[in-house]
């Protein structure tokens, strides 16, 4: 059974007072299959978190369906198993980081020792155990996504729902954020990822869609997606300049050709983190 | 730790109850409640105005403004508090992390009116306390005045003097006044809480909430005059039917002006005006689930 089933999924927004119509998506079919992390990409206004929403109940189909678990998703208890963090989320400013669980926790049906060991074992997880009693009112931005994160997370769902996770964070609680994803993946539980970083699409998905103009243009494994299928890449430690020369000379007797020659290089995120990093010591 | 998932329930007590707890507290940390210190220093303003009245005119007089700020305050507390809660969880997207839980939406609406009808309630209980402090203390001081300027009077005299002091005092109507007060509040709140399911925006609901007040005052006297006269067409008759039927006709809790005139009500009427508060709660609660549950987020 796939954690997230799409059937021609369509929806189509009347725009008030005009005959038009606007069409979000448009007969988009596909699965998630459980433990996987899906990255749904695409520009703004493509139709992701239109999707998004009607995976989750919040809007309804124009036509066609969507299931979570093999439950149709307008039925409520389809939500037993999702968790949810929308781009921006802002929460409830008056609440503590801990009455922020302990209320997310009740409207899941959870109560007394069972709830307060869930929320401080979630508050652990995430890095907010010193933030606990502060109101979200004064947390960061990259605060805000994590308590987030932890809420999605309070009923212990299967599938996690997040759009934008990383939007507006700093490189090092983006990576943080990101580590958690991967953690998640390690526990079984199934990622829909929207994003636009899309290198950290790459670095965390196991597939993709892309969406453009409300249709799915593009589908598959990630890493057979974007491999270029008559091109190998090898990369030499220590090798001197005539064995270089050498491989040269064998690749052209051979008919193949070097395309590029160059030093590896790390990522900016993994330079900026690591300088970031020493001047904080 | 107890890993098993919680079986979801089609209908949740303990859900409601947990939105409405934290509506309350949303509106409690926003300090909604400093409004009481108004209705305090208006209580103690009013006594300004007391000191060349008999006693009878200064427990009416005290009554008057206590009972007729009490009804104003939680009118606009109600309409205020309400409109702004939906259209502010929309905006700032937590109604999508609640909804996206298993939560149906009725138990949102109903948690949320809940939540508003708690802060009325606390509103109106804080209030009677304090309306009910300022008579006490009226009394008092009516009472030792009387005893001050009467040296030389008989002690029967005297007595049947403070007797009368304090049965102008406290009179049991007072409790379904202030009842009726709560319920008109509460009438408002689903009210205004059905506007906000469909409203663009909170300031359009508080228009359109204040409007429905007035029109709930003036129907009764439009309808009375209208169909008092003979040129009334059946078209005007229908929609003033309609009028009717949607707006509650609010003269009918103006049982309130007859309690602090002294006037007795019966306890029917009483009963009655209560259940048709009750009833319109319960169908405007009805109406904004309605839309609510096929409402696009």
């Amino acid at each position: 059974m796939s954690a997230i089933s799409i059937r021609n999924l369509t929806k189509v927004y009347p725009i008030p007072f005009r005959r038009e119509r606007i069409t979000a998506v448009r007969n988009l079919s596909l699965d998630v299959e459980p433990g996987q992390v899906y990255g749904l990409l695409g520009p703004n206004g493509s139709g992701k978190s239109t999707t998004m929403k009607v995976v989750l109940g919040l809007v309804f189909p124009s036509a066609g369906s969507t299931c979570i678990f093999g439950r149709d998703s307008r039925e409520v208890e389809s939500r037993e198993e999702v968790g949810f963090l929308p781009e921006n989320p802002y929460f409830y400013k008056f609440l503590t980081g801990q009455e922020t669980l302990h209320f997310y926790g009740k409207i899941c049906g959870l109560r007394g020792a069972k709830l307060r060991e869930r929320a401080s074992e979630l508050l652990a997880l995430v890095g907010l155990e010193h933030a606990r009693d502060r109101r979200l009112g004064g947390y960061s931005k990259g605060m805000l996504q994590r308590i987030g994160l932890a809420q999605a997370l309070i009923q212990q769902p299967r599938l996690l729902v997040l759009d934008e996770p990383t939007a507006g964070v700093d490189p090092a609680g983006s990576r943080e954020i990101r580590d958690l994803i991967l953690d998640f993946k390690k526990r079984g539980i199934t990622v829909l990822l929207c994003s636009h970083l899309l290198s950290q699409v790459q670095e965390i998905c196991d597939r993709v869609g892309i969406l453009h103009k409300g249709a799915l243009i593009r589908e598959g494994r990630l890493d057979e997606l974007i491999s270029i299928e008559n091109q190998t890449e090898i990369i030499l430690e220590n090798v001197n300049p005539e064995v270089l020369a050498q491989v040269h000379s064998f690749l052209s007797q051979s008919g193949g050709r070097i395309l590029a020659q160059r030093k590896p290089q790390t990522t900016l995120e993994n330079f900026f983190l690591e300088v970031t990093a020493d001047s904080k010591k | 730790m107890d890993s098993t998932p919680v079986k979801h329930t089609f209908f949740s007590p303990a859900r409601i109850w947990a939105i409405a707890t934290n509506t309350l507290l949303e509106l409690f940390r926003l300090k909604v409640f400093y409004f009481l210190l108004i209705f305090a220093l208006l209580l103690i303003g009013s006594s300004a105005f007391m000191i060349d009245f008999n006693f009878q005119e200064q427990f009416q007089l005290l009554k008057d403004v206590s009972l007729g700020a009490m009804s104003i305050f939680t009118w606009l507390l109600s309409v205020l508090a309400t409109a702004m809660l939906l259209p502010k969880d929309i905006e700032d997207r937590t109604l999508y992390t609640i909804l996206a839980k298993p939560v149906p939406r009725f138990e949102y609406l109903i948690g949320k009116l809940l939540g508003i009808l708690l802060l009325l309630l606390v509103s109106t209980l804080v209030m009677s306390a304090l309306f009910v402090a300022a008579l006490y203390g009226r009394q008092q001081f009516v009472i030792s005045e009387t005893i001050r300027t009467s040296a030389g009077m008989p002690a029967a005299q005297l007595q049947e003097i403070i007797r009368g002091v304090r049965t102008s005092t406290f009179t049991f109507s007072l409790i379904p006044c202030i009842a009726i007060i709560y319920i008109k509040a509460a009438l408002f709140a689903a009210l205004t809480l059905f506007i906000s399911t469909f409203a663009s925006s909170w300031i359009f609901t508080i228009m359109v909430s204040v409007a429905c007040y007035f029109i709930g005052h003036l129907q009764g006297i439009a309808r009375d005059y209208w169909l008092g006269s003979a040129t009334t067409g059946p078209l005007a008759r229908i929609f003033l039917a309609l009028v009717a039927l949607i707006f509650p006709d609010l003269q009918l809790f103006n049982l309130v002006d007859d309690i602090v005139a002294g006037n007795s009500v019966p306890l029917l009427l009483f009963g009655k005006t209560a259940a048709l508060g009750g009833l319109y709660t319960f169908i405007y609660l009805l109406a904004a689930y309605f839309v609510f549950a096929s409402k696009e987020l």
